[in-house]
């Protein structure tokens, strides 16, 4: 068989393209943010997942109650000195690959509490991926920054953060 | 309804009515308020004097306790001076029970021990930290704002205090 | 802490009544049904619970202290993060007690404009709680219902003040701008659309079987236990005390609404379900009769050592510049003493306890949260209860952890 016949006959049906594409686009569509919240921005985060915002248009729907079957941490609000390291406790538990968005200008940089509780910037302790700012966020920020994150994990490829 | 050799002080300040009482008889003071009507103890808390230069206080912690009737409503706000290294005072919570966790918080925040409280632990700071955050000789803390007004004082101290 | 941090189950070696031994299980601070990151450490006997000690300070954030640094003007934006539910409310106990402390009374638009923006946060309050404890109990449809409603609140917000939810719009001299026509055609047909909806929350909720069964007898808090142990707000009007601070203690105005103060007999979960639903349509009336006699005139004091002068009197009086200038280098001072203001919030009573040496930072602030002294009712509320009770009980408590911590 020629390979215009084989063509002809695959028609539409096949896409070639290279397994890491294939394995970026199938992770950056489906990734599953852990529960993990802390303080205002969490009722944003939860916002998000209602159905004006819908998180589940991007497939993060799936908020999951443990670390282990997380891709995505959301660190949404203040991290205080006594979380900070139950927080990293968390992000050892996540499983690779694993991506982190500090969500709001507390969990970036400490936000207006510049003070002995809190930890100045959750980036001291786990390595960011997006940070968003607000106080806290618009749920269409956080969309934002997982739309961001999505592009980012999808030009990964397999291995990301080698 | 308190017999007066019990109060050392009295007033108004801004509407609210106060009392000063003596550190060694806090617990007979509100317990006989307690009987009186003042059956809520709404809070508890304490101020830190240092160098306040705006009135005279006779001891640098001011523990306030805020009691209501709530039959009326009043509200009558119960004062005590300490001093000392750590600075003592009888605990309440067996009289008023929500006493049990702001005399916690008082003494993570201030080191007010209080006597005889059941597990006077840390309870907003972890176990380990040093010091105590809302004495006026704490730093604030957090990290240097170049350019802000409180760059030179705001240090980044909360390990070394 | 008898408990090491990592450990989740260790056995007390006791013997439970069914035969057992006692476990000790740790919740927390990450669980997925904790109402935030409250940490517990339970003695479970099976399936009972036979001792509760809520571990708290996960977020505390040094409000009090950071209070202290800031002048008496910016400390305004952090009184909104303390009790992140109940942004305005918090603003009106910090200006409130402020205003006493200088003396000031703010105008009578002022006060209604207040009320209105307390009612609307209280509502939304509300909703968060309905929303979230449905979740937590097997309602996930109530969670889609209350946060549209708390969307449309929040648009409100942001056409008043332009922030969604820390507004800090609620000042010390009054409030931060004068609600736009705009705000005001939206508070009109919210309060048109809002008691249909609250039918449509008492459909899904009240008569549901599910709902009815995982909340009715469970979390008995006696009215005497209440008051005891000092439980304030939705807890205490749960257990059926008509005690409210609206009611008992008038401020800004409250004097002149007229509205019932939600009580329930039933002592439980399920009574307090039913005083937040009462509240809400009790919240929808006073906004009715807040909008419909809002006053008109000035919004705030007019006294230039406490606000700004207005843009256009900058552009033609230099002492305005002056008053301008001194007000946002310095500060105000505000006079020594100290004051104590409560207000009540959805979860009870939020109260601050001002402190002024007569300089222009506060030397001490001291939020009275309602949250901290309800949850230490959990410990008795919850003994005895199947630990998948304790889920209802800690969601029908309410607590804000930003506001238990501080």
């Amino acid at each position: 068989m020629g390979i215009e016949a084989l063509a002809e006959s695959l028609g539409q049906n096949i896409l070639t393209t290279t397994l890491g594409k294939l394995v970026g686009w199938g992770r950056g569509n489906s990734v599953w943010p852990a529960q993990f919240g802390l303080a205002c921005c969490a009722i944003e985060m939860i916002a998000t997942a209602t159905a004006g915002v819908d998180i589940a248009r991007f497939g993060s729907e799936a908020f999951r109650a443990s670390p282990r079957q997380s891709d995505l941490m959301i660190v949404s609000g203040r991290v205080s000195q006594k979380m900070a390291p139950i927080l990293r406790t968390v992000y050892d538990q996540m499983p690779e690959p694993k991506w982190v968005i500090s969500m709001g200008a507390c969990a970036s940089t400490g936000g207006v509490f510049n003070n002995y509780a809190l930890l100045q910037g959750v980036d001291k302790i786990v390595p960011v991926d997006v940070y968003i700012p607000g106080c806290p966020p618009r749920p269409e920020d956080l969309l934002n920054a997982l739309m961001i994150l999505q592009e980012r994990i999808k030009a990964q490829g397999i291995t990301p953060r080698q | 309804m308190i017999s007066e050799n019990l109060i050392l002080d009295r007033g108004v300040s801004a509407g609210d009515a106060w009392m000063t009482v003596d550190p060694a008889d806090i617990r007979q003071a509100l317990s006989t308020l307690k009987d009186g009507g003042y059956r809520l103890l709404v809070f508890l808390t304490c101020v830190d004097h240092l160098v306040d230069a705006s009135r005279s206080f006779p001891a640098r912690y001011e523990l306030v306790y805020e009691l209501r009737d709530m039959d009326r409503p009043e509200h009558l706000r119960v004062r005590a001076f300490v001093d000392g290294d750590p600075p003592r005072i009888d605990s309440v919570h067996d009289l008023f029970p929500p006493a049990n966790w702001e005399e916690r918080e008082t003494y993570d925040m201030f080191g007010v021990v209080f006597n005889d409280h059941p597990d006077l632990t840390r309870i907003l700071m972890p176990d380990d930290w040093v010091g105590h955050p809302l004495r006026r000789d704490y730093p604030v803390g957090g990290e240097v704002v170049e350019f802000s007004e409180e760059h030179e004082i705001w240090q980044t101290a909360p390990d070394k205090a | 802490m008898s408990t090491p941090e990592g450990v989740t189950i260790s056995r007390t070696g006791e013997a439970g009544a069914f035969g057992g031994e006692l476990l000790t299980v740790n919740f927390g601070p990450h669980h997925p049904s904790t109402h935030g990151v409250l940490r517990l450490i339970v003695d479970l006997d099976g399936e009972q619970v036979r001792s509760v000690k809520p571990v708290i300070g996960y977020l505390h954030t040094g409000i009090e202290k950071q209070m202290e640094a800031l002048r008496w003007q910016q400390g305004v934006v952090v009184t909104d993060r303390h009790d992140y539910l109940s942004p305005p409310i918090n603003n009106l106990a910090y200006a409130l007690a402020v205003e006493k402390l200088l003396g000031v009374d703010v105008p009578p638009r002022a006060n209604a404009l207040r009320v209105i923006m307390s009612e609307l946060t209280r509502l939304s309050s509300h909703l968060v709680w309905m929303g979230t404890s449905g979740l937590e109990l097997g309602a996930m449809s109530m969670l889609m219902y209350c946060f549209r409603e708390r969307d449309t609140i929040l648009d409100m917000n942001e056409e008043i003040s332009g922030f969604r939810m820390h507004t800090s719009y609620i000042r010390p001299g009054g409030v931060m701008a004068d609600a736009t026509p705009r705000f005001l055609e939206m508070l009109e047909a919210f309060i048109r659309a809002m008691p249909g909806h609250v039918d449509e929350y008492e459909e899904l909720l009240t008569m549901n079987p599910i709902w009815r069964s995982r909340t009715i007898g469970i979390g008995r808090l006696s009215a005497e236990d209440a008051k005891v142990l000092g439980a304030t707000g939705p807890m205490l009007r749960g257990s059926g005390v008509a005690w409210d601070l609206r009611r008992a203690i008038p401020y800004s105005g409250y004097e002149d609404y007229d509205f019932e103060v939600a009580t329930s007999d039933l002592c439980d979960c399920y009574g307090r379900y039913l005083v937040r639903i009462k509240e809400m349509r009790e919240s929808v009336k006073i906004l009715r009769q807040a909008l419909d006699r809002l006053p008109d005139g000035p919004v705030n004091v007019d006294d230039r050592k406490i606000l700004p002068p207005p843009r256009e009197e900058l552009e033609t009086s230099m002492e305005a510049v002056i008053h301008h200038f001194k007000l946002f280098t310095e500060g105000y001072s505000v006079p020594p003493g100290d004051v104590y203001v409560a207000v009540e919030s959805g979860r009870g009573e939020n109260g601050c306890y001002v402190v002024s040496d007569g300089t222009h930072k506060p030397r001490r602030v001291k939020f009275r949260s309602a949250s901290f002294v309800n949850l230490q009712a959990l410990e008795r509320m919850a003994l005895n209860h199947m630990i998948a009770d304790m889920i209802a009980i800690i969601g029908t408590a309410d607590a804000v952890l930003g506001d238990v911590d501080r």
